[in-house]
């Protein structure tokens, strides 16, 4: 019966023996393991990580040589002169400057406005509160097209076409509903004794909101700033529909001028994308706990 | 008995009044998302739908028109492939998204060492704007010069033009979707981590394998923030545009292989001025996501686990 059953049950048998395995065979079975995670891991964070080295090391190549065909990989020789020309030959620091301007308004009124919806939907009790943020909510989803063409004749009314003031001045309107969200999360976490304290002491709505939530609030304001900022950094279609003149184009836009304008020139192209992507990565880089924090906030407790 | 009343008065209207004071303050606070509302939400949403049963092109007055747009969307073949492409690449980008985005997050969450190194790197790609990454996959994709072809060729495959091919071009879009999925892919990882260890060692004691506990306890757990993502990208996928139109030119080519829906709304509005009938696409395109979010709420309670419900 012993000598039999290791070939009758070999299914049965393994687990029993890896229990009983040797010290060191567990010890190589644990390193093959790890071994074949972290494979996976490195093969995926090079299919990752190509398309941004590629970018990068092209920028710094001389024209024929991104076209060289089996490919350089390491730029030879390493040309900086990209940079200067692109920025040369188009308004590229215009272009920041308009991204700016756009991001450091439209931050401003997300702060005032968003803070203050976020504060009425939570450290207020009124009935018929949680409806209504349901419904603030469901406008997420509402497509964009859908109020898109209304807006884009009512504007024309105002005489706001060709500038920011369309994409600006909604955001004053508490038009960022993640924004609105994110502070809401965060601010039902902060203890209503705390108002209630205030609000014994003669304390007014205004200034609890001004002078006790807020300072509180720091660290989900400081990410909402962030998304905002990243937001207009990305922002395309906004600028695409309302932007007409180049010299008002933010750099989304603008980049899309290289690609018209200069697509043989791909060390060019490359160049202008990096140029795009750098600041928002290098600022990625300084705030990732804030980032992390921020979309973690909104997406586990939604 | 007069007495009683006359006694409670004060005090009800004193609640009453307290109550009121509650929501009057409630609305101030409220009122600049509330007149933002109205102004950019409400009324544009309503003047869509009244636009969509007129001719319009933007001088002089709407006339009406009746339900044309919406029998002249019937008989539109473009109109068709547009529907077509969208449902295309939401049907293959949102699961597959879903599940790689998934799987990542949990390969991360093995404890393997340098986790917060491959988290960092997966995400990057989700932060890089979008014209940006756009420009970067029509380079590493380009059919003669594309580093991708080049590797393909040191394999001995010939390499399809991709963005420039039709059969090709929609895949080549899902892929540059999916290098940019860190944001789900974060999301996961927090809410697997928060997942209770204990769940999984009495599980393991119960002779759950690893795939049992994937498939009832970790699924289980995380399902409210599958469905939150799962509606969120789908409300996405429909409205694909943005890297279509920054890398198509002439936009929808090459044929009509990436005329997406929002890139024919697009063109009728802003290029062809007929916006009734881009209005008529607008509101289609609203019942549409209100069917697929009502059907995926509706459905969800059958596989969405709600750990505080009290039903």
């Amino acid at each position: 019966m012993q000598t039999v059953s290791p070939q009758a049950s070999p299914a049965t048998e393994t687990p029993s023996r890896r229990r009983t395995a040797p010290r060191p065979l567990r010890a190589v079975r644990k390193l093959g393991a790890s071994l074949g995670k972290h494979t996976v891991l490195l093969l995926l964070s090079a299919m990752f990580a190509l398309p941004l080295i590629w970018m990068v090391g092209t920028s710094f190549k001389t024209a024929p040589q991104a076209l060289a065909f089996p490919v350089v990989w390491w730029p030879h020789p390493f040309v900086w002169s990209n940079y200067p020309n692109l920025f040369a030959a188009l308004p590229y620091f215009r272009f920041f400057w308009n991204t700016f301007l756009y991001a450091a308004i439209t931050i401003v009124g997300v702060c005032v406005s968003s803070s203050l919806v976020a504060y009425g939907f939570s450290r207020l009790r009124w009935p018929g509160r949680d409806a209504v943020f349901y419904v603030m909510l469901m406008t997420m989803i509402l497509p964009f097209v859908c109020t898109l063409i209304p807006l884009f004749v009512m504007y024309k009314r105002f005489g706001w076409i060709g500038g920011y003031l369309p994409l600006e001045v909604p955001t004053f309107f508490g038009s960022s509903v993640f924004s609105t969200f994110l502070l809401r999360q965060f601010f039902m976490t902060i203890p209503q004794s705390l108002s209630e304290a205030a609000r014994i002491d003669g304390a007014s709505e205004f200034w609890i909101y001004l002078r006790v939530i807020l300072p509180l609030a720091k660290p989900a304001m400081a990410t909402v700033i962030l998304f905002q900022f990243i937001y207009c950094w990305n922002d395309y279609l906004g600028p695409l529909v309302y932007i007409s003149n180049q010299n008002s184009y933010p750099l989304s836009l603008g980049l899309t001028l290289i690609l018209g304008d200069y697509s043989t020139n791909w060390a060019w192209v490359m160049a202008g994308a990096t140029a795009a992507a750098a600041p928002i990565v290098i600022l990625f880089f300084f705030t990732q706990r804030t980032f992390i924090q921020g979309i973690t906030l909104t997406g586990t407790k939604g | 008995m007069q007495m009683t009343t006359r006694r409670l008065l004060p005090a009800a209207r004193a609640i009453r009044s307290s109550r009121w004071r509650a929501t009057q303050l409630g609305l101030l606070f409220i009122s600049p998302w509330a007149i933002g509302f109205c102004l950019f939400y409400l009324y544009p949403f309503f003047a869509t739908l009244y636009y969509s049963f007129t001719r319009f092109t933007g001088i002089g007055n709407p006339v009406f028109t009746g339900l044309a747009n919406y029998s002249g969307l019937l008989h539109d073949a473009t109109f068709r492939t547009a529907l077509f492409n969208t449902f295309y690449y939401t049907v293959i980008e949102v699961p597959l998204s879903t599940v790689v985005a998934l799987g990542l997050a949990l390969l991360l969450n093995m404890n393997v060492r340098g986790q917060a190194f491959y988290r960092t790197l997966f995400y990057i790609p989700s932060i890089v704007p979008v014209v940006a990454s756009s420009l970067i996959f029509v380079w590493i994709f380009q059919p003669s010069f594309g580093i991708v072809n080049s590797l393909l060729s040191d394999v001995h495959v010939n390499g399809p033009a991709w963005f420039f091919s039709i059969t090709w071009s929609k895949p080549t879009f899902i892929l540059l979707g999916l290098w940019g999925l860190g944001q789900p892919m974060v999301i996961y990882l927090a809410a697997l981590q928060g997942v209770p260890k204990e769940m999984y060692e009495v599980a393991a004691l119960e002779g759950a394998g690893p795939w049992q506990r994937l498939r009832k306890v970790t699924i289980p757990m995380i399902s409210p923030i599958i469905l939150f993502n799962v509606i969120l990208s789908l409300v996405l996928s429909i409205q694909y545009f943005t890297q279509a139109q920054v890398i198509e030119a002439p936009p929808g080519s090459p044929g009509s292989s990436t005329m997406f829906y929002v890139t024919y709304y697009y063109q009728q509005a802003f290029t062809d001025l007929h916006l009734g009938y881009a209005s008529a696409m607008a509101f289609l395109l609203f019942i549409l996501v209100l069917i697929i979010t009502v059907v995926l709420l509706r459905t969800s309670r059958r596989w969405v686990y709600y750990e505080n419900e009290q039903r």
